[in-house]
């Protein structure tokens, strides 16, 4: 059985938090009693702590998350969620995207994880969850600077974790397939959405929901020996 | 806690020891009606008595997974009982190190049947069930050595990592409503672990296995258990055919 009461009072920073499903674990963890700070570049929509950030920006990161910490004394939980989707034909894709989408979604995530580390190392207690994507593994047309960002988060992730893990902060990654949130409806039809289920085994693209238990989960003591892990929640898309 | 008549019915194979017997605990505590069996009476006895003195239901058999008429014979005791079966935790286990050039075909054997071939018995016999009712979950048992080789464990990883491909192939046949993960383990402070090494040898490689693990510890049943229990729950209701494992950092992939 799970402890109810172990989100408590944890103080949990959640970058990407206004988004889909930033802004749905944010909720969740805010109902489940921690103290949440949403770091991402538009407000959401709950009532927790938001920081105008861009995560590409090492001056800013630093600077919130050291007053979050300061305020706090500890930050317990990194969940990085904040990432850019915009495809485009490689032989198209320019330099800008590209490295606008390496330093959103990859540095971004560096320098969040550095950042918050300061805060996690002192007390010997850290719990960090990286979202990737099944595209690091799949690949995909139009999204080769997707991929190769989320693909280095894996690298990061698991660099990070053999670091960290004796000083009891653990680090692992959530791959979704597809889901119905606001990132892939911005830039993909609804048709082309509900296509993707052919290719789904448990025959749905992914839900919101489906994201905050996993990322509960790796948050929780239930995984308390789990470390450098990818949690591929697909619905079964590619078994590896 | 008292299980109600509609909690679920879980079986578990090898709920004598180690790891089978935390995950009985704890999904007993959960209210799930417990089915465990194990080829050790008194392993499997002793754990249904700890169900008991905390309050759960608990259903008991001894089995030998690698016999597929007693495997039929328990499942269909399980169903004259319940009515159905939820979950599966395919778990049984033993173990037999030898360098291959040794290796007997028994201790080959031994392996591949308790493992493989139990597994597959146990699978086909619940799935019968599940199959009408669709629904269900299941958990094999699988292991950071279906990733990896290890020198003096051919016929645990051979068989490791045929669980792993059994996995994959479940959860393909049996989607969207029967979802089939395998959990790969490090290395877990079980019997099996201690079998066949003195306390020395078992100090030794615990030294060893600490050194190299990120974590720098053994796991503990309990841990492994904990992860069971979230891939046949609901909260993993979008995960199937994947490997998740709680092996403190041995094996990222």
């Amino acid at each position: 059985m799970t402890n109810a009461n172990e989100h408590q009072g944890r103080v949990a920073v959640i970058t990407g938090g206004s988004g889909g499903i930033g802004g749905a674990i944010a909720a969740r963890l805010t109902a489940e009693g921690a103290v949440v700070h949403v770091l991402d570049v538009n407000p959401g929509a709950g009532d927790t702590r938001f920081h105008a950030v861009d995560v590409g920006d090492e001056a800013s990161v630093n600077q919130v998350i050291d007053a979050i910490g300061a305020a706090h004394g500890a930050i317990d939980y990194l969940v990085c969620c904040a990432g850019i989707y915009r495809p485009q034909p490689f032989l198209e894709l320019t330099l800008d995207v590209w490295r606008q989408t390496l330093q959103i979604n990859l540095t971004g995530m560096f320098l969040s994880c550095r950042a918050a580390l300061k805060y996690m190392t002192p007390h010997r207690f850290g719990r960090i969850v990286l979202f990737s994507s099944m595209a690091a593994r799949t690949g995909g047309k139009n999204i080769a600077h997707y991929a190769a960002s989320k693909g280095g988060i894996l690298g990061l992730a698991r660099a990070l974790a053999v670091e960290t893990a004796a000083d009891n902060i653990r680090v692992n990654t959530i791959s979704p397939v597809i889901t119905d949130t606001a990132m892939p409806r911005a830039v993909v039809s609804d048709e082309y959405m509900q296509s993707r289920k052919q290719h789904i085994p448990l025959g749905r693209i992914g839900k919101v929901p489906d994201m905050v238990e996993a990322c509960l989960f790796l948050l929780s003591d239930d995984s308390s020996y789990i470390v450098g892990q990818d949690l591929r929640v697909n619905g079964g898309s590619t078994l590896w | 806690m008292v299980a109600a008549s509609n909690s679920p019915v879980t079986v578990i194979t090898g709920g004598g020891s180690g790891i089978g017997q935390a995950t009985a605990l704890r999904l007993a505590r959960n209210g799930d009606r417990v089915c465990i069996c194990d080829l050790n009476a008194d392993a499997v006895n002793a754990t249904a008595e700890r169900i008991s003195a905390d309050g759960g239901s608990v259903f008991t058999g001894v089995v030998d997974v690698r016999d597929q008429a007693q495997v039929s014979a328990w499942i269909a005791r399980v169903i004259e009982k319940y009515g159905q079966i939820d979950c599966l935790f395919s778990n049984a286990g033993v173990n037999a190190r030898a360098l291959v050039a040794d290796m007997t075909l028994a201790q080959w054997s031994l392996l591949i049947d308790t493992h493989v071939t139990g597994t597959f018995n146990f699978c086909q016999a619940v799935l019968r069930h599940m199959v009408p009712r669709q629904a269900g979950a299941i958990v094999i048992t699988s292991s950071d050595f279906a990733i990896v080789g290890v020198a003096n464990a051919a016929n645990y990883c051979a068989a490791k990592t045929a669980l792993y491909s059994l996995t994959k192939s479940l959860a393909l046949e049996f989607a969207p409503h029967i979802r089939v993960n395998a959990i790969g383990p490090g290395p877990i402070d079980t019997p099996l672990l201690r079998a066949n090494r003195t306390q020395a040898e078992f100090e030794t490689a615990r030294r060893t296995f600490e050194g190299r693990l990120p974590i720098k510890r053994l796991g503990q049943p309990e841990e492994v258990a904990a992860v069971v229990d979230f891939l046949l729950s609901d909260r993993a209701a979008f995960i199937t055919g994947q490997l998740l494992q709680p092996n403190g950092g041995q094996v990222m992939w």
